[in-house]
């Protein structure tokens, strides 16, 4: 759990740490609820645009509201692959990161001569765009009806295969997804690439004046962030199966920044966490409808002033707690 | 082998305004390779501008400027770095605050060791290998600039002086030709002074890397370079031997005045 943008070679323990929460996870439905796992797969489909967000504004710097955007455009992809083509998920799955992350490319070249609260207006107009476009291009949309009876994710090679269907099957799948988009999100920030993007986040001049292609990394985190949001939306409307330009909503939009806000911004553990406990904590509220929302933002608001850099901290001060001896050597070898 | 060229940065009718205001007028400087080089100048005279051009922080108004034989007028900022390994310090954004000393040098390394856009988003045993070879490398810079017990320190809780010889080793990584200090030794210690003072001096004989230098302390800079040129309202008002140029009376005149 060690700070923003770390990346040194003291990796043993986290990744000792890491096997044992898979280890849980794997585990976790031999005691869970169906209702607790559908919780957690809802946490998992905020995790893959988080995880893209996260990325964005975390490693580089820049603050994308774009995110549910190309989630959707993932989402429509993956859907009209499926019910046009009956194509396996595995597919639809790449598909829809790819087809967000093209779709950035020319967003992204004029949105990325602007900067700060510029940029973050651009892209707040990029879902604008993206929505009107699902409302109106009706024969392939079906406008604001949207799309229904989106088959189930078919895990196959082409034809036939197993279809996932409970959910049970639902969380493991999102499980398998999350673990491969972490493991992309840990394996592009601690290339030289990401230490580049690290750099852009710092000091952009700074940055440029060491060599860095500046333009080309910031385009390459929003197009990455793109994938993985598009991988986030391809997972949600396999499992809803229905899509309709609700999904471009700035309600997600503000979702997934408190997952990542309020988790720990440009930390890897962060936004996991902050899935799981501002998902599940929306979920775990629908007990008292009335003033659910008004306990969730009291909850948000002193979570803030409590952890600014996010809950990731409140875990990393307990662990500190817990291994004190450990931690301290750890921070001087 | 190609000789190496004499010539290693050249200033042809370098001009600069910001709307009205004038920060370089006109300047025409060869800056001989393998030489150390003082810029001096009151404040606002030009100089921090002059470099900003140089290294394609900002375009100048007019003017070509030449790396060797290469015009580099208008590359950007990355390129200029890459292809020419001309670096350059900055007076305030020192090192990237939130990386470890040895990070702040493998990054500045890379761009030798990662020439592909495409080679920098990869992981696997190749890259990983050359990342360990600048790890080496960022390894013996530290101990040679004395800082190798901060190797592992946060860039940020370094002290100022520290920071300025991190940035001054990170510029060593990627075998330099050219480097351009603004301001070396403002704000820090007579003992931090006399080490870089000393690793420029290394840095120079040793490795032939041709070091032009803005700095306000007169006496170190009279010491260490090889030419001083003064530069005053945006032109060049002296150049020449150290000693002689700072007893040049209108180069009193102008720092009076300035």
């Amino acid at each position: 759990m060690s700070g923003i943008g770390s990346i040194g070679p003291h990796v043993a323990k986290p990744v000792a740490g890491g096997c044992l929460v898979v280890a849980s996870l794997v585990l976790l439905p031999v005691v869970a609820t169906s209702y607790q796992l559908g919780t957690l797969v809802v946490s998992m489909v905020f995790l893959l645009p988080a995880l893209g967000l996260n990325l964005i504004l975390g490693y580089t710097g820049m603050l994308s509201l774009a995110q549910m955007g190309f989630f959707g455009v993932g989402g429509y992809t993956s859907a009209l692959l499926a019910m046009h083509f009956g194509t396996p998920f595995w597919l639809n799955f790449l598909a829809a990161c790819v087809v967000p992350a093209l779709v950035a490319i020319p967003l992204a070249i004029p949105a990325l001569r602007l900067r700060h609260t510029s940029f973050v207006m651009c892209t707040i107009a990029f879902v604008f765009i993206l929505e009107s476009v699902s409302k109106n291009w009706v024969s392939v949309t079906r406008g604001d009806m949207g799309l229904s009876s989106v088959p189930r994710p078919r895990l196959g090679l082409w034809s036939g295969g197993f279809e996932v269907h409970t959910v049970v099957q639902y969380y493991y799948l999102g499980l398998l997804l999350c673990m491969l988009a972490v493991a992309a999100l840990v394996a592009i920030v601690r290339s030289p690439a990401g230490r580049y993007m690290i750099a852009i986040r710092e000091d952009e001049i700074l940055a440029a004046s060491v060599g860095g292609r500046t333009w080309h990394y910031r385009l390459a985190a929003f197009v990455l962030s793109a994938a993985f949001a598009g991988a986030g939306g391809s997972y949600y409307v396999h499992y809803i199966t229905v899509i309709s330009p609700t999904v471009f909503d700035p309600s997600y939009t503000n979702t997934v920044l408190v997952v990542v806000l309020g988790g720990g911004v440009g930390t890897i553990s962060g936004p996991i966490l902050g899935s799981v406990v501002f998902v599940a904590l929306s979920e775990a509220l629908r007990v008292a409808p009335e003033l659910r929302m008004m306990i969730y933002g009291l909850i948000l608001t002193v979570s803030v002033f409590a952890f600014p850099k996010g809950l990731i901290e409140l875990l990393a001060s307990v662990a500190k707690r817990a291994w004190p001896l450990r931690a301290r050597r750890s921070h001087a070898d | 082998m190609p000789t190496e060229p004499q010539t290693a940065l050249s200033l042809r009718g370098v001009k600069k305004s910001f709307g009205p205001i004038v920060a370089v007028a006109d300047v025409d400087l060869d800056i001989a390779a393998g030489g150390i080089c003082g810029l001096i100048g009151p404040n606002g005279s030009g100089k921090s501008t002059l470099f900003d051009c140089c290294t394609g922080l900002v375009l100048p108004t007019a003017g070509r400027i030449l790396a060797g034989p290469t015009d580099i007028t208008g590359w950007e900022m990355a390129r200029i770095a890459r292809q020419e390994r001309l670096f350059r310090s900055f007076q305030k954004a020192v090192v990237f605050r939130a990386l470890s000393a040895e990070e702040n040098l493998v990054l500045a390394g890379q761009m030798a060791a990662f020439p592909g856009l495409v080679s920098t988003f990869s992981f696997g045993p190749i890259s990983r290998r050359r990342v360990r070879d600048l790890r080496a490398r960022a390894g013996e810079l530290l101990e040679r600039v004395g800082l190798a017990h901060m190797r592992h320190a946060k860039a940020g809780e370094m002290s100022f002086g520290q920071q300025k010889l991190l940035q001054f080793a990170s510029m060593l990584m990627p075998e330099p030709r050219i480097i351009l200090l603004d301001e070396p030794f403002a704000g820090i210690n007579p003992v931090l002074i006399q080490r870089i003072v000393d690793n420029i001096r290394m840095v120079n004989r040793e490795g032939g890397v041709t070091f032009v230098i803005v700095e306000h302390n007169i006496d170190v800079l009279r010491e260490l370079s090889h030419r001083l040129v003064v530069l005053s309202r945006g032109r060049i008002l002296a150049d020449g031997d150290p000693n002689d140029v700072i007893r040049d009376p209108r180069v009193v005149e102008a720092y009076l005045a300035g």
